[in-house]
């Protein structure tokens, strides 16, 4: 049976791989190599196919690239991506090393469906598989690990020059944070509370039981049970490891990205830094509700009255409408009225009659107690 | 068992020559080959060297322009992106090597001279070995030195000193990643089957690089266009084209006017004369540039760069990434557009001549974070 294409002559360039210099050859498909003849009366020779590895020549008007020899290959360069197609037909055992020019439209159909696949898994990376490693990590972290971490954390976002060292002050925040502190059945954080002395309305909890209350944040609350609940949010924080869960994610965002798009240093990253922004957003939004319940959860188990959490809620709703710059919380913090409703809504559980919070001070003293020196 | 290297005779124990870097097997083979020729089957063997086969008329040693041709397109490039992002995302993370060398086969085997594409002979398994040792020399270090004593508590004045040492490890790393990577991509990339290389001594470069740091702190700056001359030197006079050497002449204080302009017009023009000072130093470096009798030229300007930089970033953060096949062919295309070379180009002498290289310093490079681009 005679072989289709075996009896074409095919144009083609030799190199050598020893000199920069292209020689033309004529080349002509056999049972099983190529016989090449150089035209320039350099001789004949035989490639065995199987010795044979096609390195280019997959694109529109790329040349069909043979190479023969592991390190240093001599070449042979064919213009006409016919020849493969050739190739394939009088060589079926060795056609699948050899690229099909005729399958192209195919292969970019293929190349089409990995975009939309690529798209597709990566987004569920993102939305579901992410969150879950994260959460998975989060909670084998050991806790001496957090406590070290947050107590850097803590030591750059409140350094100890802007601490308000007021002992009177200080003594109070410790009471309060005992009593709820005091409902857990096994305390696992040693928890730290600190005033910093900053003029912003604002509370952060980092890893490990470190929690920092702004000033600007201290001397807005009018009683002690509004300052109860901030710090019941915020402990409840620290328990389910948030800012923990937060850094995880963000680290194995950056690992995605860097995955994907390695080669594509920072601009890439800065431009898909923004989604990754929006989902933060949308992971604080329900560690904030999951934040509040507890929270409002751990005041009625110490027997805090939790209406002062409320009042502190919709107090800073009410300044968010008319300063809005002045309340950095709320930027972290975000109150929508729904939240407000289902406080309320919690609120209204309560089982026993309250205790008052620091019976013998009058607030208004202590809340303007913080002075760094 | 100590034998002598066939390339400069010090005396050899292992694969790789110490003295002049040259891959004893490879080499051999190479030379071996030589002798032999293309296994004839009908003919003698090819003429032998002395003999000049007659060359096609692209390779005639005559002088004028030529230029470099780019082949590539954005469609083909997205096609190979999307599968190499789908096959990371499947794998992990694992085929991102894999991915990164089809890349670069591509580009290069879209980019053409004198009627021949150059071709890329690196492979992903040698990326990601290169990846795994850079890992071992970068991160290891630094993480015992950062993280470790923030994770069980120590004193502050620990901490500063540890990454002091931090800093000073950088300084080497990033020499020792920068000459690693450039000697691992020119030894896997080819043009007509020869291979490129680069021969400078890794420590040569340290020293230049630490020095320069030092000066340029000490000048307040002034002395970063020599440095940055300096190390373009360092890197265009060590790099081969089989057997032929390319050359740089450039002294570094002709740029010292230019930086010292850009530095006063950088807040009035808020920062676009930093394009304006980059083209100048592209046209610089290019234009001192030469491979045997060959010269090149730039002619980039910086308006084209500022324009071109710019609406890449724009492209790229308005599409979450996804131009970044067409930013990359339009990039290709640019750099081509503005270079050219000139005067006679004559490869009559050149043999082929290549040199082994690991990509352990392509691996730390990436770490880096740095694509050290040098051409």
């Amino acid at each position: 049976m005679p072989v289709p294409g075996s009896g074409r002559v095919w144009e083609a360039d030799y190199l050598d791989g020893r000199t920069p210099l292209r020689r033309p050859a004529r080349v002509t498909i056999g049972q099983t190599g190529l016989e090449i003849t150089l035209t320039d009366g350099g001789g004949s020779f035989r490639w065995p196919l199987d010795q044979i590895q096609q390195t280019q020549g997959f694109h529109r008007g790329e040349q069909v690239r043979l190479e023969r020899g592991r390190d240093l290959a001599e070449i042979l360069l064919i213009r006409d991506v016919a020849f493969l197609s050739a190739l394939r037909a009088a060589a079926p055992d060795a056609a699948r090393a050899f690229h099909e020019p005729r399958r192209r439209g195919v292969r970019a159909a293929l190349a089409g469906l990995a975009a939309v696949a690529a798209v597709a898994l990566g987004a569920g990376l993102y939305v579901w598989g992410i969150p879950a490693v994260a959460g998975f990590a989060a909670a084998r972290v050991p806790v001496s690990w957090e406590v070290a971490l947050g107590e850097t954390a803590a030591a750059q976002l409140a350094p100890p020059t802007r601490r308000c060292t007021d002992p009177g002050l200080q003594r109070r925040v410790d009471e309060i944070t005992a009593v709820l502190v005091g409902t857990l059945a096994e305390p696992r954080y040693p928890f730290r509370v600190t005033v910093a002395d900053y003029p912003m309305v604002n509370a952060f909890a980092t890893p490990g039981g470190f929690i920092v209350i702004f000033r600007g944040l201290l001397e807005r609350t009018e009683t002690p049970e509004e300052l109860a609940g901030v710090l019941a949010h915020e402990i409840q924080h620290v328990l389910h490891r948030d800012a923990t869960r937060a850094i995880l994610r963000q680290a194995s965002t950056g690992i995605l990205l860097a995955a994907l798009l390695g080669d594509v240093s920072g601009v890439v990253a800065f431009g898909v830094e923004s989604a990754r922004v929006l989902g933060d957003l949308r992971h604080n939004r329900e560690a904030e509700h999951d934040a509040d319940r507890d929270g409002m959860r751990m005041l009625h188990a110490a027997g805090v009255d939790p209406d002062g959490m409320l009042a502190f809620f919709r107090g800073m709703q009410k300044l968010e409408g008319a300063r809005p710059s002045a309340t950095r919380y709320l930027s972290t913090h975000p109150t929508a009225g729904d939240r407000l409703q289902a406080l309320a809504a919690l609120a209204a559980q309560r089982s026993r009659p309250p205790v008052k919070l620091l019976p013998n001070d009058d607030w208004n003293d202590v809340k303007h107690l913080c002075k760094a020196d | 068992m100590t034998e002598s290297c066939p390339r400069c005779g010090a005396a050899v124990d292992g694969p790789k020559c110490p003295q002049c870097g040259v891959l004893v097997e490879l080499y051999r083979a190479s030379m071996e080959k030589l002798r032999r020729g293309p296994v004839a089957v009908a003919a003698p063997a090819p003429p032998a060297m002395g003999l000049r086969p007659p060359e096609p008329p692209a390779a005639a040693a005559t002088a004028g322009v030529r230029r470099l041709v780019f082949h590539g397109t954005a469609g083909s490039l997205f096609g190979i992106q999307a599968v190499n992002v789908l096959f990371t995302l499947l794998t992990l993370g694992v085929y991102y090597f894999w991915g990164k060398a089809r890349v670069r086969a591509y580009l290069l085997g879209a980019s053409e001279l004198e009627g021949d594409r150059l071709a890329y002979h690196g492979t992903g398994a040698e990326l990601l070995i290169g990846f795994l040792k850079g890992l071992v020399v970068f991160v290891v270090p630094v993480a015992l030195l950062t993280v470790v004593p923030q994770l069980y508590g120590v004193p502050e004045a620990v901490t500063s000193a540890l990454s002091m040492l931090v800093y000073l490890l950088g300084l080497l790393l990033v020499p020792l990643a920068m000459v690693g990577a450039r000697r691992y991509r020119l030894s896997r990339s080819s043009w007509r089957g020869v291979r490129f290389s680069f021969r400078g001594s890794a420590r040569e470069f340290v020293g230049i690089f630490v020095v320069g740091t030092i000066l340029t702190s000490l000048t307040l700056g002034i002395y970063y266009p020599v440095f940055v001359t300096r190390r373009q030197a360092f890197m265009i006079s060590h790099s081969y084209f089989g057997s032929r050497k390319f050359d740089f002449d450039g002294r570094g204080r002709e740029l010292i006017g230019p930086f010292l302009v850009m530095l006063l017009l950088f807040l009035p023009t808020l920062g676009l004369s930093w394009f304006w000072f980059s083209a100048r130093r592209t046209r610089f470096f290019t234009g001192h540039t030469r491979f045997g009798a060959t010269r090149f030229r730039s002619t980039v300007t910086g308006g084209r760069l500022a324009w071109l930089t710019i609406s890449n970033v724009l492209a790229i953060v308005g599409t979450l990434g996804l131009a970044w096949p067409w930013t990359v062919v339009r990039s290709v295309r640019f750099t081509f557009r503005y270079l050219v070379l000139e005067g006679p180009f004559d490869l009559a002498d050149v043999r082929q001549d290549a040199q082994a290289a690991s990509a352990t310093g392509e691996g730390l490079a990436g770490l880096l974070d740095a694509d050290f681009g040098v051409s």
